[in-house]
């Protein structure tokens, strides 16, 4: 199958997805919710007492670097995993012993996970049929699902007669002919190409909002999370640094370690002089300067100014020499729609990305720049370990 | 819950409950797997861990311990001791070089006819214990076509050098298989970088893959070495004064109705087999993976060094020789009045299996395996897959005791049986369940004979199931239970269909088994359930080689034949192809 006709079938058929019936979306409640693997002697603490709610048709994804718990959080609310401590509520009713085929979720595999030994069709009627339904309508419903999902034409295809996109779909098909409360995915796209992974995105949310079931999605790929997620879960060794929305944790993100993991960011060490209730004044590279503060970001914590390169402004330096706002370019690098500096100044190395710049106003290596910023687009944060004891 | 799923379906009709529910009964672990696990477990227990733990006690009963704490006072029993050591060790040393040298020549050298080489050395596998002893005295024992006619020798078969020569012969192609698969792992590139690093091929052999070999080699000499101390139908045949425990225990059983005294003579025989089976498996088995890649990475240069093939494919050719050799006594036998003293032609020996007294005994035996081999099957698969997937902790434990009926000397087994099932099942003054075995058990004995064969033929299923299920990824189990499958629908519908060949090699190394096992037999078989191998033991014992002959030959052609059909079967396309809607 060619690229192209792969990429014309995988659009979910809009009309036919009408037909899927709704579910009915469940609430999840995580409450100090701990994992630890091994034994005495050699304990793994995997996931640390943490507490999450999900509400009813959300659209929440576990981020975090790898071996941060992700998954185990995930298999724990599966029933796949027994939590060492804490409990697990779905619409109110503790779940936590509950064995995993009785929780009315379904999961859909990174590695897909289709039975081999089954057609396309049997995949996605297994649950059906273990559910007693009579053949009628365990046809009908199959054929629905597999319309809708474009897959109508490979039901008596083995699995491996499918391309990674096409099984992919499979396993979602398999997962919603099922009508779960709750979704889980975890890392459902890591194994297909860039191009489909971008598409598969747009697929799963559309669907997922047309649905409406809650959703947990397992991604260690902050792209997807800022696309396709309502609120995202930032984790870190099996704590939940932040959870709130993807502009949220962009803008304001809870901590350096969240800031740092989501998008790219530039931490300049900042001199406070003054604390208003949600804005501190500031001084960095010389200048004086009003920024919103996260809460905990006061004179005593030695904090940080969060900037991003984006909001980097350049200019051409009245100075001659680097010092307090005069810094130089080390480095530029055009990528198209934007150019990206290295800038080297007294607080430290500037990225600094510029959008569409101007032929006549870019910068070369060697050349003194003026560096400021917006300040309404910054963000003080606290860093841990520094400041008074 | 599963209610709700449904489309339509009301919302739960109990209001959620802010804070902490206990929810329903469903709600419990899976309650089918708690369930398979106990079966398995009962039915382990049964088959193996009560006729064992009968023979600890009668050994370590005041009688009992009395022989086993003479095994190096007594003169006799430490010549005993003595003789089952020496001869464990030289066939362990002697089988594994022949089966090295086959497995060298199929993987290594380039000839023709290699298939049919492949063919030979499996033969002794697929044939009762006695073909090659039978054959071997009427080719080379007093009277012996080859060593008296031919050669005009004396010698005498009877003792060490009639049971090395067998032994070898029957145990070889353990070690074939295993080293030949551990030759084909080899990761060939490390020949060729000795090779490019200037060592000549003599060189690589020696440097670089007979060193890579020495944790199989090891493995081999092990197993061969358990073998043929376990071996009872050999040394009773030929042993003639040379007693091994096994034969030592037999006899304290069968002849003078010392049970206790079997039960020591047992120990002493457990020990080094227990011992062994330990180190094969957790130093033996850790060494292999490695110095083994796992799978081939290659193919395997072939060696044209005429220093190296020449003697290699000789030693190769005398060994099919000698088999090919032996196989055909056991058809020509079968078919002579008393071939080597009275060749003339005569089917009264196959009337007499295959009509006569001697069909009673194929029938029940082919029923029995029958009865066995599905239920070792599925029993081996199932214990494969708790070990795999499902038990954590006791994962090593299940695995452990399931090999057991093969780790266990057969003889230990048969008179564990004996002590174990002769008798009603009592326990804390209730009867639990009546005899089993002997005489005037139920199903005159048969359930005890189909217990032994499935102790004895389930390891090698749970073998292949375990390597089978390593394969498959877990998530497809996971994806299973996610739709709502319990354990055992997820093993009957998923887990079984995708590991058929493991099940099927499985099922037919259990037909073989059982229909070629005669030392736990003998302890328990009775007039009215005659088993085959118990019967040839008679016919030998009686003289009558020319029924015991067609008694092997007829024996080989019904395990064959089961395999053969079991192959078909199971792997028929409509069976092994997606299944159609
Ligand atoms: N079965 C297990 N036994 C022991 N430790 C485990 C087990 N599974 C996971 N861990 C450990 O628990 C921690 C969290 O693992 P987890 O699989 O949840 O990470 P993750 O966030 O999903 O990572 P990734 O992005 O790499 O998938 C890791 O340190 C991991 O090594
Ligand atoms: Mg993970």
């Amino acid at each position: 199958m060619t690229q192209h006709t792969e990429s014309a079938a995988l659009v979910v058929d809009e009309r036919a997805a009408d037909a899927l019936p709704a579910a009915t979306p469940g609430r999840l409640d995580l409450r100090r919710l701990r994992k630890v693997y091994g034994t005495d002697h050699h304990a793994v603490p995997a996931v640390r007492d943490i507490d999450l709610e999900i509400n009813p048709g959300e659209f929440l994804t576990l981020l975090g670097p790898s071996g941060c718990g992700k998954t185990t959080t995930l298999r724990m609310i599966a029933g796949f995993e027994t939590p060492t401590a804490g409990e697990l509520l779905l619409d109110g009713d503790v779940i936590t012993g509950m064995a995993p085929n009785h929780r009315p979720m379904a999961m859909v595999f990174q590695s897909y996970a289709l039975f081999p030994h089954l057609t396309v069709f049997d995949n996605v009627a297994y649950g059906l049929r273990l559910k007693k339904l009579p053949g009628t309508r365990v046809r009908e419903e199959v054929e629905t699902v597999l319309t809708s999902m474009n897959l109508a034409a490979f039901a008596d295809r083995a699995p491996h007669q499918l391309s990674g996109g096409q099984q992919q779909r499979v396993a979602l098909a398999r997962a919603l002919v099922m009508r779960p409360k709750v979704l889980l995915f975890d890392e459902p796209l890591s194994n297909l190409d860039a191009k489909l992974r971008v598409q598969m995105r747009g697929e799963i949310r559309r669907l997922q909002r047309r649905l409406g079931i809650t959703t947990i999605f397992v991604t260690h790929d902050q792209d997807e999370a800022m696309t396709m997620s309502d609120r995202i879960v930032v984790m870190n060794v099996g704590v939940i640094e932040q959870v709130d929305t993807p502009g949220e944790i962009y803008r304001h993100p809870a901590s350096v370690f969240v800031a740092d993991f989501i998008g790219r960011a530039n931490f300049l060490d900042a001199e406070v002089s003054d604390v208003g209730p949600d804005t501190a004044r500031i001084t960095v590279l010389g200048r004086e300067w009003t920024v919103p503060r996260h809460p905990d970001a006061t004179a005593d914590s030695a904090p940080a100014l969060l900037v991003r390169p984006e909001s980097v402004r350049l200019r051409p330096a009245r100075e001659d020499s680097v010092g307090g706002s005069t810094g130089r370019t080390i480095s530029s690098m055009f990528y198209g729609q934007s150019v990206e500096y290295d800038i080297e100044t007294e607080a430290g190395n500037i990225v600094a990305s510029v959008a569409d710049p101007h032929e006549d106003q870019t910068f070369e290596p060697g050349d003194l720049v003026d560096v400021s910023f917006e300040a309404a687009r910054t963000w003080l944060l606290p860093v841990p370990g520094a400041g008074a004891p | 819950m599963t209610a709700t799923l449904l489309p339509g379906a009301p919302a739960p009709t109990e209001a959620p409950a802010p804070g902490r529910r206990r929810s329903g009964p469903r709600s419990g672990r899976d309650l089918t797997l708690v369930a398979t696990v106990v079966v398995v477990a009962v039915v382990l227990v049964a088959i193996v861990g009560l006729p064992l733990l009968r023979i600890l006690l009668a050994a370590f009963s005041e009688e009992g311990w009395g022989i086993v704490s003479s095994m190096l006072t007594d003169p006799v029993n430490r010549r005993i001791l003595w003789n089952t050591v020496q001869l464990g060790v030289i066939v362990s040393l002697v089988g594994t070089l022949v089966g090295f040298v086959m497995a060298y020549a199929q993987v290594r050298l380039d000839f023709r006819g290699k298939r049919i080489m492949h063919l030979i050395a499996l033969m002794p596998i697929v044939s009762p214990p006695f073909a090659v002893a039978t054959a071997a005295i009427t080719l080379f024992g007093r009277n012996g076509i080859v060593s008296s006619d031919l050669l005009g020798l004396g010698v005498d078969i009877y003792g060490l050098g009639g049971l090395v020569l067998v032994l070898s012969m029957s145990f070889f192609p353990v070690a074939y298989m295993n080293l030949k698969g551990m030759l084909e792992s080899l990761d060939p590139s490390l020949d060729e970088a000795a090779a490019l690093l200037g060592a000549s091929k003599g060189k690589v052999f020696r440097t670089v893959t007979l060193p890579m070999l020495v944790p199989g080699i090891a493995g081999s000499v092990l197993l061969l070495f358990v073998e043929s101390i376990a071996d009872l139908a050999n040394p009773l045949v030929l042993g003639g004064d040379y007693t091994v425990l096994a034969s030592r225990a037999y006899l304290a059983v069968t002849g003078e109705y010392n049970v206790a005294g079997g039960a020591a003579y047992s120990l002493v025989l457990l020990v080094p087999a227990l011992s062994v089976f330990l180190v094969q498996r957790y130093w033996v088995g850790r060494q292999n993976v490695v110095s083994v890649t796992g799978k081939p990475s290659g193919t395997p240069e072939l060696v044209r060094t005429p220093a190296l093939r020449i003697p290699i494919l000789t030693a190769a050719v005398l060994v099919c020789l000698l088999v090919v050799t032996m196989y055909s006594t056991v058809v020509v036998g079968g078919f002579v009045k008393i071939f080597g003293v009275n060749n003339e032609f005569t089917l009264s020996h196959y009337r007499f299996v295959l009509a006569g007294i001697g069909s009673d005994a194929m029938f029940t035996t082919t029923l029995l395996a029958l009865v066995a081999t599905p239920l070792a099957g599925i029993l081996g698969m199932l214990i494969a897959w708790l070990v795999v997937r499902k038990l954590r902790r006791t994962s090593g434990l299940m695995d452990f005791v399931g090999m057991l009926g093969l780790s266990v000397p057969g003889t230990v087994l048969g008179i564990g049986y004996a002590i174990a099932f002769n008798t009603p099942t009592v326990f804390a003054n209730r009867q639990w369940f009546p005899a089993v075995a002997g005489g005037s058990a139920i199903f005159g004995g048969a359930m005890a004979i189909v217990m032994v064969f499935v102790a004895r033929s389930l390891p090698s299923g749970q073998r292949s199931g375990i390597s089978a299920l390593q394969q498959i990824n877990p998530a497809i189990d996971e994806a299973s239970t996610s739709l709502g499958a319990d354990s055992l629908t997820t093993f009957r519908k998923v887990t079984l269909p995708l590991i058929r060949p493991a099940l099927l090699s499985g099922l037919t190394y259990a037909f073989a088994r059982s229909m070629t096992t005669l030392s736990p037999i003998v302890f328990i078989t009775t007039p009215q359930t005659k088993i085959m191998t118990s019967q040839i033991l008679a016919e030998v014992d009686a003289g009558r080689f020319g029924n015991a002959f067609a008694y092997c030959a007829i024996l080989i052609v019904i395990v064959l034949s089961v395999i053969g059909l079991l192959n078909l079967a199971l792997l028929h396309p409509s069976l092994r192809g997606v299944n159609r809607r």
